[in-house]
């Protein structure tokens, strides 16, 4: 078999994501050894027109980045979205619930009408192409991403789990946090963090997007039985769940 | 065997004795994290242990069917080697109601195929187990005829107040109550131990059943139309929380972690929760229990009828409570559900 062409582009975020990946120690020579590495700004300089496999991390926020989106599209098998950023639109879509104008001053003061800052309301990138695999949270688990990598190396179907954060919270034996008073989305929310949050006794925000079919109507109840109100489930969403639609 | 009595400071210096001279022993503790809880964990101080404890977080399933193991080690190239933990350990603080879970999980495991993971495991299990010292907030093992047990342990713990009545069941148990100081039980400390199962037997029962745990079966042949399944499954998250925390479920799944050389790699299995959503997919993507209501309804069919058929009518749900707290919308008690098809002759029907 021929090694797969792979590059790597980043689009608006922090670049963590990508962090993750040089991270990985020792592996990143597996990795380089399994897949041929022809674009990728944060670990190389060269770049390539040419790939199988391209690897998105970063939301969409203005025209010129939707077309060089579409360029890679065209040119690449398969498509990977990577990061909640990616995937969701993640933390740089809170911007959308506010008016644009606003938020452009807030951020660039004096400056916000110069050209070249100019941006619109942010996108995952499949609301701009369409993509083949996510591989989600903020930042992604380096595991799954090699397990997600090696499949896709055997041409298999990668393996993302459609059950939410509580099956691997309860597995690790973890006491639910709503009974001590936190707001934790863990039963509505993508697992394969591992419970990373709930697991350092922090409530789950959602960073992996909704599982497939949430259930939003369960949700009121609970929050009602715990004594809290939908606003506090409102607030807690809107970090990774601003506008957000199927995740698989 | 005979019974035998030790003082609480004796059975300390026993315990003591135990942790150093076996590699492996877990017993019962605060919760690392959230201190008013308990775990079983490793135990590394005689003094951390609490045989006074309610309930665990999780049952101790997990020593024999952990939450993720390896079966077998393949390479593409030649061949596969079975994986499996072989040390011998010992689990301090079982309550009656998690030992029958095992005994049925000994059964189940043994039946169609063995499980020579679980039983390898199992084998090398020392259990000294405890009676109930203090009633958990959703325990309902009088219900279920699971307040005391007469079987499956090696060793069995009262304490009757001015000490612990220990019964050793297997020769293992008796050559570690052995290295105990003990004195022969009085007939005043058998009949102490007499009344702390009576008591038992009639008051771990906060959630009620309204008739004999071997009726249950035959009130489900009954219900499957019932419109109880659809309310309750109404508010349900498809979470698996109820499945994840039940002592007596067992539902795996297999997947394949590849290494690099994308030609070796490792099966492993992970517990899996007939409530989740993907629990019953099957190639190519197609699923036959999609709809929640049927989820749920199937736990309780698994409970109340299908592994009672399996293993003598004993009902597979030993009234933990552990499902009913894990539960956040509140809809998986059992008991809940089976009193209301008993009050609901009239809705009932096939
Ligand atoms: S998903 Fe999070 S870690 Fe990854 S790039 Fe976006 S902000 Fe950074
Ligand atoms: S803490 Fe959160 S993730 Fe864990 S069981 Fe509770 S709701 Fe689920
Ligand atoms: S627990 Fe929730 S917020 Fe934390 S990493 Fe997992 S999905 Fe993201
Ligand atoms: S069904 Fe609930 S109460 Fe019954 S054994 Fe399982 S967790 Fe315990
Ligand atoms: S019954 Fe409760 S614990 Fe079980 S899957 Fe539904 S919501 Fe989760």
């Amino acid at each position: 078999m021929n090694k797969p062409r792979v590059a790597v582009f980043d689009f608006a975020c922090c670049e963590g994501c990508q962090l993750q990946i040089v991270n990985l120690e020792e592996q990143i020579l597996d990795l380089i050894g399994a897949v041929n590495v022809v674009e990728w700004r944060e670990a190389m300089s060269e770049q390539s027109h040419e790939y199988d496999i391209a690897i998105i991390e970063g939301s969409i926020t203005r025209p010129e980045d939707e077309e060089k989106l579409w360029l890679i599209r065209s040119r690449a098998k398969i498509l990977i979205a990577l990061g909640a950023c990616a995937t969701l639109g993640g933390i740089n879509k809170l911007k959308n619930n506010f008016d644009l104008n606003d938020v452009k001053k807030c951020v660039y003061g004096k400056d916000a009408s110069k050209p070249h800052l100019y941006t619109e309301l942010t996108k995952a990138v499949d609301e701009v192409v369409e993509v083949d695999y996510k591989i989600h949270g903020c930042p992604i688990e380096a595991k799954e991403f090699i397990s997600i990598i090696r499949s896709l190396l055997i041409g298999k179907k990668p393996e993302i789990p459609e059950y939410p954060v509580c099956v691997e919270c309860k597995a690790k034996g973890n006491p639910c946090l709503w009974e001590y008073g936190q707001l934790c989305l863990g039963p509505i929310i993508r697992a394969g963090c591992n419970a990373r949050c709930p697991s350092a006794g922090h409530r789950c925000y959602g960073c992996r997007g909704y599982i497939n079919k949430p259930n939003v109507e369960a949700a009121k109840d609970v929050i009602e039985k715990y004594g809290l109100s939908v606003e506090d489930l409102k607030s807690k969403m809107v970090l990774f769940g601003s506008r957000q639609d199927n995740t698989l | 065997m005979s019974v035998k009595k030790l003082s609480k400071e004796s059975l300390l210096n026993w315990v003591d004795e135990i942790i150093s001279t076996k590699k492996k022993v877990y017993g019962v503790q605060k919760h690392k994290d959230k201190t008013d809880r308990f775990e079983f964990a490793p135990l590394d101080s005689t003094a951390d242990l609490r045989l006074d404890y309610d309930v665990t977080v999780l049952p101790p399933k997990k020593y024999f069917q952990p939450p993720t193991e390896t079966l077998v080690a393949f390479d593409l190239k030649g061949g596969y080697k079975a994986a499996c933990d072989t040390e011998k350990f010992i689990v301090i603080g079982i309550h009656p109601y998690d030992m029958i879970a095992i005994n049925q999980m000994d059964e189940l495991f043994q039946k169609d195929n063995y499980d020579s993971h679980y039983m390898t495991r199992r084998n090398n299990a020392t259990i000294i187990a405890c009676d109930v010292a203090t009633a958990s907030k959703d325990i309902f093992a009088s219900s279920m005829k699971t307040a005391t047990v007469k079987k499956g342990y090696d060793i069995l713990l009262t304490d009757i107040g001015n000490g612990y009545v220990a019964e050793a069941a297997t020769k293992k148990g008796q050559l570690l109550l052995d290295k105990a100081k003990t004195e022969k039980a009085s007939d005043a400390d058998i009949k102490a131990r007499q009344a702390v199962w009576e008591n038992n037997e009639k008051n771990l029962n906060k959630h009620p059943l309204n008739c004999q745990p071997s009726e249950v079966s035959e009130l489900l042949e009954k219900a499957y139309n019932h419109p109880v399944w659809e309310e309750k499954a109404k508010t349900c998250f498809s979470c698996g929380s109820c499945n994840q925390v039940c002592p007596t479920c067992y539902c795996f799944n297999v997947h394949d972690d590849m290494n690099w050389d994308l030609k070796s790699g490792d099966r492993k299995r992970t517990w899996d929760g007939c409530l989740l959503d993907g629990f019953t997919k099957v190639a190519p993507d197609h699923e036959f229990r999609a709809k929640k209501s049927d989820r749920f309804r199937h736990r309780l069919y698994r409970k109340g009828k299908y592994v009672p058929s399996k293993i003598g009518g004993q009902i597979a749900c030993v009234g933990c409570g552990r499902c009913i707290g894990a539960c956040l919308p509140d809809i998986a008690n059992p008991v809940k559900v089976y009193n209301r098809l008993l009050e609901d002759t009239s809705a009932v029907k096939k």
